[in-house]
């Protein structure tokens, strides 16, 4: 076969991994450089909509209590603290720019004020009308400082409407109400989560695509604009099919455990070492694993010779019978070995061990070590795309509470020094506690400071 | 819209009601005006969400189906279907113009070259390297139009030692391999409710379609300085393995596997589904306050106060995790969700108390909230007839997002492509018909 147009004969997997080589993630331009976002937000929902601003390269500056800091930075497994903090912080809070500041107080609203009027996208997660009502921090007036800015407030619920208001909101509230609980795990076993905070990972990514949609337009026209995102809105649409369905039937769809009701035979199998995913959604698929199976005759057989006979109930299960027995005597690589072999599919259902020793993964640099000054090695889930010319980075790991005060009220406010001694004075303006999940490693060596 | 001081004096509510009001989006501008995007992905439900989000927020979306349509068509429940399609192709096949080409002819490759050429955006889902195999991969468009941004979708991504032969993409395998299977469902692995379990939607393809979104309008913002496209390349099992949040760290940082925990969590006590008079719901109050909290409401002042529950840290470990949902269990079954909610809400206090119902699809539906919230449209349209669907998630006060049409059967655009973006008129695409390329 002749060399494609325009290709040099370099092999295609070769020529991709040199476009994306994470080795040479730093050594190229950032896609939201210059780009400053304010991040009034706790938890997940709203850091991790930052966040992921921040590893496509705006810089963001964090804002918490001098003191606590946000609650994540001691909440997470069972007060298991790694250097200090939980490790639930990190995940969600990569190279921002931690500033502590009391916004309770007058004086630190003034100092939000003159950061928002400075910034371009600004992420809280309160509840509606907590930042305008409790410290003039609203939308409304923060446009009047800063009509290019982007307000970005993520919710339960929404700013408005019947649960909008008086009502809280957790992820697992959000996995529940959304229909995603109801549709999800075995019928008529107890109901299960999500073993993520899915509602506030997926809303805070779609939040982080509208910023970027309403940046496109800022780009065209200069206008800043409001923009909300509602954990469970995110979860309804993420649902598939889900609405037409009880739309044009009036039924719920059935959960269906571990078997995806479109692609039969698909499940998790129990096997030698562990657990496998497998699917055989085609005809071809299926011939394939059938063959696998060493049973061919049952690509012939009436029951399972097409995708629509294959989906009937009892069908199906007989084939999970098939497929559990075959599972239970080999090991996951045998497994994808011969999904690979026959042209169905099959994955090892991972942990975090299986993903920390992946070689895969760390060649993609979707499990990544980050050399870290004040945490040392850090090994954690890389930015999730790739972008040949402005890949997304992780930069450094969380820092202790106000760490960059200095940085963020002298190098970009150029507020003098005796003004923020006066802030620090009065606690408007303050670092970390003496308390774990605020303050540094004990290791640290007091070094690292911007100014 | 209000003068400077004049916004503040309506309510909050009020206020962000009326400027991101879904229901007048129509008289407001589109965030992606303007934008040119080829949807190629075929047999590729990611793709097919990504097209949606882009045409969602105003892009000129246009799917490019092989002739016949594309399989994915069928996908869908087994028990409904509109017009032989499948319900799963329609629930995202919103805002784009539906055209044929086939890929895989020579000069369907060129008739896609000449669409790319003047495109913004190109939405592939094959296995990779099929479209450099081609001739149409991102190498050969990028130097016949330098701006193009250029998304491929796959399970395991454009390379990598799992990349290389891989297959068609599945969500049960992205999820597996995204480690979100291995944390879900009921600990242990004995019977069939036990061991790794699947979220019921095709979540990964959700996940990838946000990270494709995110990264295909970063890259745009950049072009606007640098004028140069570039390549994107989202694993659907990658995408999905970044909300993870800290499974990857604790190990890291302890050596310790994070397991499954069925309806309980990690961090975090009460924060569980309890049972109630007419099914389940969720219930979290887990720091002191809203732990008192829902103690008051039970009725049962005093077990705040019970050693066993006294910290959170007391309250989350496994074995008086489950004896405290046991305990407000005995109280909830008493009570529907809605009893519950209406003692919740009418809670002065101190401390907060989240509280909803398990609903199903159904239930969710027949809520007034997400209605007036304009979260899911009824349309009557003039091909599929009445359909039930979630509109865009986004509320935006200047550019509102919107959904206008739910899909078009294979082809239904394919004289309006043509014509609007290579001059093609009857005679030519009569031709191409004949010979099978469109």
């Amino acid at each position: 076969m002749s060399a494609p147009p325009g290709s040099t004969g370099e092999p295609y997997a070769e020529w991709a991994a040199r476009l994306f080589d994470p080795a040479r993630r730093h050594a190229k331009p950032e896609a939201l450089r210059g780009i400053r976002v304010l991040d009034l937000s706790v938890i997940i929902f709203g850091p991790a909509t930052a966040d992921f601003l921040g590893e496509l390269g705006a810089e963001v500056i964090k804002v918490e209590m001098p003191g606590q800091g946000d609650v994540t930075r001691i909440l997470g497994h069972a007060g298991c603290f790694w250097k200090n903090v939980s490790v639930a912080f990190f995940p969600q809070n990569h190279g921002k720019y931690h500033v502590g500041v009391d916004m309770h107080h007058a004086d630190g609203q003034a100092l939000i004020r003159k950061l928002a009027a400075r910034s371009d996208v600004l992420v809280e997660n309160f509840k509606p009308g907590t930042t305008e009502a409790k410290w003039g921090l609203g939308y409304r007036q923060l446009r009047e400082i800063n009509p290019r800015l982007i307000y970005v407030a993520n919710t339960g619920f929404g700013q408005w409407g019947p649960f909008a208001e008086g009502r809280a909101s957790y992820d697992g509230l959000a996995q529940a109400v959304s229909g995603l609980t109801g549709i999800s795990g075995f019928e008529g076993a107890l109901p299960i989560k999500s073993g993520n905070y899915l509602g506030d990972w997926f809303g805070a990514c779609l939040a982080a695509m509208g910023t970027l949609a309403a940046l496109r337009w800022r780009d065209h026209t200069g206008e800043g604009q409001f923009v909300e995102m509602a954990q469970c809105e995110g979860l309804v649409r993420a649902l598939d099919w889900t609405w037409v369905y009880a739309g044009l039937t009036g039924r719920d769809r059935a959960k269906t455990g571990n078997r995806d009701p479109v692609f039969v035979p698909s499940g998790i199998y129990a096997c030698r070492d562990g657990h496998v995913a497998l699917v055989a959604g085609t005809d071809a698929e299926f011939r394939g694993l059938a063959e696998a199976l060493e049973r061919p005759d049952l690509a012939a057989d009436v029951r399972f010779a097409t995708g629509g006979s294959r989906r009937q109930p009892a069908h199906a299960d007989a084939l999970d019978v098939l497929i559990g027995t075959w599972c239970a005597t080999r090991s996951r690589a045998d497994i994808e070995a011969a999904a690979r072999h026959y042209g169905f599919a099959a994955a090892p259902v991972m942990s975090a061990r299986d993903q920390y020793e992946d070689p895969h993964f760390r060649a993609r640099g979707s499990v990544e070590e980050l050399d870290d000054q004040v945490y040392g090695r850090v090994v954690d889930y890389g930015p999730a795309p790739q972008l040949s010319a402005t890949p997304p980075r992780h930069k450094w790991a969380g820092r202790p509470v106000g760490w960059h005060n200095r940085h963020v009220l002298q190098g970009i406010l150029g507020l003098p020094d005796e003004e923020i001694a006066d802030l620090e004075r009065r606690g408007i303006v303050g670092r970390w506690g003496d308390r774990r999940g605020a303050k540094p490693p004990d290791d640290w060596a007091g070094e690292g400071h911007l100014l | 819209m209000s003068g400077p001081s004049g916004g503040r004096e309506a309510r909050w509510a009020d206020w962000a009601r009326a400027a991101e009001d879904p229901r007048r989006a129509a008289e407001k501008p589109e965030a992606l005006d303007g934008l040119l995007v080829l949807d190629c992905a075929v047999e590729h439900y990611g793709g097919h969400v990504l097209g949606g989000f882009l045409g969602e927020l105003g892009a000129e979306v246009v799917k490019l189906e092989p002739p016949g349509g594309d399989p994915a068509r069928a996908w869908g429940p087994a028990d409904v279907g509109v017009r032989g399609e499948g319900l799963a192709y329609l629930a995202e096949g919103r805002n784009r113009y539906y055209a044929t080409l086939d890929l895989a002819s020579t000069d369907g490759q060129t008739l896609f070259r000449e669409l790319a050429a003047r495109a913004d955006v190109v939405i592939e889902g094959f296995a990779p390297g099929q479209m450099d195999v081609w001739g149409i991969g991102y190498r050969q468009l990028e130097p016949v139009n330098p701006r193009l941004v250029y998304v491929a979708l796959s399970t395991h991504g454009q390379f990598g030692p799992r990349s290389e032969g891989s297959g068609p993409e599945y969500d049960l395998i992205d999820q597996a391999l995204s480690g979100l299977a291995y944390i879900t469902g009921e600990p242990g692995d004995v019977g069939p409710e036990g061991g790794p379990t699947r979220v019921g939607s095709w979540i990964s393809a959700y996940a990838q379609a946000a990270w494709g979104g995110v990264a295909t309008l970063a890259a745009l913002h950049w072009r606007e300085t640098s004028g140069r496209g570039q390549m994107i390349d989202v694993s659907g099992a990658e995408a999905l393995m970044r909300y993870l949040e800290y499974t990857l760290l604790l190990y890291h940082g302890s050596r310790e596997v994070r397991e499954r925990l069925g309806g309980m969590d990690i961090a975090v006590s009460v924060y569980t589904f309890i049972p109630v008079k007419d099914g389940w719901a969720f219930i979290a109050g887990y720091t002191d306050p809203n732990f008192g909290a829902i103690c008051r409401i039970m009725g049962r002042p005093e077990l705040a106060q019970d050693p066993r529950f006294r910290t959170t840290l007391d309250r989350t470990q496994p074995d008086k995790r489950a004896a405290l949902r046991d305990e407000i269990a005995r109280w909830s079954v008493n009570y529907t969700a809605s009893e519950i909610l209406a003692k919740v809400l009418a809670d002065p206090g101190p401390g907060t108390v989240v509280f909803g119902p398990v609903n199903r699809p159904t239930q969710t539906l027949a809520e007034e909230h997400w209605w007036e919230r304009g979260c899911f449209a009824r349309l009557d349209d003039p091909i599929y007839g009445a359909l039930t669907l979630a509109a865009p998630a986004w509320r935006m006060t200047r550019t509102p997002p919107r959904l206008k049409v739910p899909g078009r059967p294979a082809g239904f655009h394919t004289t309006h492509v043509y014509a609007r973006h290579l001059g093609l008129g009857p005679a030519r695409l009569a031709e191409l018909r004949g010979r099978g390329i469109i």
